[in-house]
Parts: C-alpha cells; sequence; structure tokens
C-alpha cells in the first residue's frame, strides 16, 4: 500500500462513544492536515490539532485554529465530530515517491 | 575529538553538579525549534509535513528565552525547520550567547553566506554554526532532494570560517551509505577547515516517511565500525567518544530520553526529540509527567528497539563519563589518543 493509499485526507468517521472519540482522536494527533471540530454548542472550528492527553481528570485536545496566535484547548467531552478536512502534508511525500519523480524526469530528460 | 576545553569543562561541572545534587534525570542539551519553517523538503524529515498556517508560526524570542531558563541545560541546539529563515535568529543567538549558552546553529548553511554578509552574528566561542551535510556531493544532494545544496553549504561554511565562526558538520547515515565513501567525505571535511564532525544514524522517527532508509542496529554497527575502526588522526569529532563506540558496537547505552529535550510551539515534546507522543506546557510537567519507563531499548517498546541516535544516547554516553572512574578514564584516553 502506497502513503497516497493510507491518507485519512477527507474522513469524517462516526463517533459512536467515548472509546471511538479516543481513538479518532489519536488519528487526528498523527494526522499531518487540518482537521475540522464540530462542538456540543454548535461551534465548528478548523486547525491543526497538535496534542491530546487522556491522562488527566478531564482529557483535552489543544489545537492551533487557522488564524489564531495562542492554541485552543477543548474537553473532549465537547466534541461531537471530528473530520479530516485539510490537506495530508505528509501524504505522497515519501523517499521512494521522490525517487520514482526523479527517475521519470531523468528519463524525460533521456540522461 | 575538538570540543573546546572551555566546552568541556563547562559541561563536566555541570554534569558533576547534578549528579552531587542527586538528580536522576537532567537535561543536557535543549533542542530548541523556533520554527518547522525550511527551505528544503528531504525525504528523510518528517518536520516540516505540516499545514501552511503552522509552517509560518514561529516561537517569539522570549518564548525561547523563557524555556532555555526553565530548562537549563549549557548547551541549546537549535535545529528546526530551518532557524536562518528565523526573523529574529540574531537576537537569539546574541542573548544565549550573552547567557552562556554553548549555541549549536543546525543548518542547511543555503543562507548562511548571506546572513554572516549582513552581520547577523559575531564570531563567539558559545556559538557554532551546525551544518548539515549528509555526505560528499552526490550523496549529499540525493538525500536532501535537491541539487547544488552540497556546493552551497560548502561555500557557507568557507566564509563562516574566514570569519573566524566555529564551525562543526552533522550528518545523519542511512542505509546503503558506502563507507569508504563516508571516510573520504570525513577527510573533505577535515580539509575545508571544519572545528568537528558529528555522526548519527537514520532512525526509526515515526513520522518521517522515508522508514526504509533507516538503520536497523544491527546494520548500524557493523556500518559505523568500517568507517570508524581505522578513524584517521585527522578526524575530529564534537561529540564523546565513548557515543562512537557505542555507534560500533564497542558499548551499550540505554536511551536517555530526557537528556536532550525539544521544546517548540506545540510545547516539550514528549518523549523525546524523535518520537511525537504529545506535548508538557512546562519542563517541570514534561519530567515528572512522562512515562520513561515506557522507552529505551529494555522497555520492549518497538519504536526503541533500534534507534541508536544521538539525541537519546550521547547524554548516556557523557553520564557514562562521569559515573565511574573507568567511564572517566576510557573518555580520556579515546580523547587524547583518537582511537575509538
Amino acid at each position: 500500500m502506497s502513503d497516497e493509499d493510507k491518507s485519512l485526507e477527507g474522513w469524517s468517521p462516526e463517533i459512536a462513544d467515548a472509546e471511538t472519540l479516543a481513538a479518532v482522536v489519536e488519528h487526528a494527533f498523527d494526522y499531518r492536515g487540518d482537521i475540522t471540530l464540530d462542538l456540543d454548542d454548535g461551534r465548528r472550528i478548523d486547525g491543526y490539532l497538535f496534542n491530546r492527553n487522556r491522562d488527566v481528570a478531564e482529557p483535552f485536545v489543544q489545537m492551533f485554529e487557522r488564524g489564531e496566535v495562542t492554541p485552543s484547548t477543548i474537553p473532549y467531552a465537547r466534541i461531537r465530530a471530528v473530520r479530516f478536512t485539510g490537506k495530508d502534508t505528509a501524504a505522497g511525500n515519501s523517499y521512494a515517491a521522490w525517487l520514482r519523480l526523479r527517475q521519470a524526469a531523468k528519463a524525460a530528460s533521456g540522461s | 575529538m575538538s570540543v573546546p576545553v572551555s566546552q568541556m569543562w563547562t559541561v563536566a561541572t555541570y554534569v558533576l553538579g547534578q549528579k552531587l545534587r542527586g538528580r536522576k534525570r537532567y537535561p543536557l542539551v535543549l533542542m530548541l525549534e523556533p520554527l518547522f519553517r525550511c527551505n528544503l523538503a528531504c525525504a528523510g524529515c518528517g518536520k516540516i509535513q505540516y499545514p501552511a498556517h503552522i509552517l509560518k508560526k514561529h516561537l517569539t524570542v522570549e518564548q525561547c528565552l523563557a524555556a532555555v531558563e526553565e530548562c537549563g541545560a549549557p548547551m541549546v541546539s537549535i535545529p528546526g525547520g530551518e532557524p536562518l529563515m528565523y526573523p529574529d535568529i540574531s537576537r537569539l543567538v546574541r542573548e544565549l550567547v550573552a547567557r552562556r549558552k554553548y549555541v549549536y546553529l543546525c543548518t542547511n548553511a543555503i543562507l548562511l553566506k548571506e546572513k554572516l554578509g549582513e552581520g547577523l552574528f559575531e564570531p563567539s566561542k558559545y556559538l557554532s554554526f551546525s551544518v548539515h551535510m549528509d555526505g560528499l556531493r552526490e550523496e549529499h544532494d540525493e538525500a536532501v532532494c535537491r541539487e547544488g545544496i552540497f556546493d552551497q553549504a560548502v561555500e557557507g561554511i568557507r566564509d563562516a570560517l574566514r570569519r573566524g565562526f566555529r564551525v562543526t558538520t552533522n550528518t545523519t547515515l542511512f542505509d546503503g551509505v558506502d563507507p569508504g565513501r563516508m571516510r573520504q567525505f570525513f577527510d573533505e571535511m577535515m580539509d575545508l577547515g571544519v572545528e568537528g564532525m558529528m555522526i548519527s544514524p537514520g532512525y526509526s522517527y515515526s513520522k518521517a516517511p522515508d522508514q526504509e532508509h533507516f538503520l536497523r542496529r544491527q546494520r548500524a554497527n557493523e556500518l559505523f565500525s568500517s568507517i570508524l575502526s581505522r578513524a584517521k588522526k585527522s578526524w575530529r569529532f564534537n561529540q564523546s567518544p565513548l557515543f562512537l563506540q557505542f555507534l560500533m558496537g564497542r558499548r551499550d547505552f540505554e536511551c536517555t530520553p530526557w537528556g536532550n529535550p525539544t521544546y517548540n510551539m506545540f510545547g516539550w515534546q514528549r518523549p523525546c526529540y524523535l518520537l511525537q507522543e504529545g506535548y508538557a506546557g512546562t519542563f517541570k510537567e514534561l519530567l515528572e509527567t512522562t512515562r520513561w519507563e515506557k522507552y529505551g531499548r529494555s522497555s520492549g517498546n518497538e519504536k526503541c528497539r533500534d534507534c541508536m541516535v544521538h539525541c537519546g544516547h550521547e547524554p548516556s554516553a557523557v553520564d557514562a563519563t562521569f559515573s565511574s572512574w573507568r567511564g572517566f578514564r576510557d573518555t580520556v584516553v579515546a580523547t587524547v589518543s583518537g582511537r575509538l
């Protein structure tokens, strides 16, 4: 499977319970693109999720919202949906992909 | 070995001071990442894969200095991203030098000549440009995925040396490296006149895209042995000789993940420079709440199994130097004789 195949870009998982939410947040933490969170008050926030902590009394995520200077902290309990809306910046950027491009460029130039 | 005496003295007194205070966990080098933005996109680097709004951000000098004060390490390494793209790099370095921190500014050197020409830096025993060089021209340009970068880096190194700056190189060795070519590279760097070289194996860094080319431990030992077994007298390394022996498989060290703590716009990175498993708000929180027993080879953590990278193991080597007379003696003998 290539890196491109593994991308979660565009994914909008169903979140049925706290365990599913925790699993999706882990994916969001690993994801190298922006995500969108739907909160319990109807608010929708876009940004990069860079941290999460479940080992505290009130588990939370931290993200840099687009256009904001300081990060936001959002309790897990307020999250209703997590969507992988931003471009996956890691997808297609493997060393193998670069080698393929380089070889193709060399072949095209005849060198 | 090429670390200046004043720096060795600073590190020695610092480590002994930590031991006398009974501190089990202490930092040696702060890895300070003021930004992730870079003017290269190397295939082995996962640091730059962020959305544009994150790449546009950077720490303030005040945030950097607060982290330096809080951490207390005697040495500060400034990787990134490319630190010469940090708009306040001149002031940051000046403030760190004023605090008598030994600064390693890790750069690909593309902008080095230009920035030196603008008078952004002054030579100091506390400041060293640590230029990223992954081998001779062909290997380096391939590693950084752009042709012509080796020549630019060499030009930058020459200019920095001519202006009286300390210059070292840092080299990551990936699988497939030709030991003969690497020895040739060491000769070339010494001929250039750099103060010393730093080497480290490619690592099992889970977010870096080039997994297949990272070195496994056994292969790493074989590779470093074949490169360093008959180390030339002329080669100078800006790192612990015990760490080099570890790379060659002549010693074993457990990882010291808190030895080179990382601070960036996300906070204090857990547990180390390579693994990104979360962030702490303060250095104290990092030390006290990270479950350190989950990391290092003996933990059984598969992410740590083959890692031999300098950021976790060089602090172990330095600690070993000051933990026993034997460690101290071995370090002195290797330093004086140049034999590994």
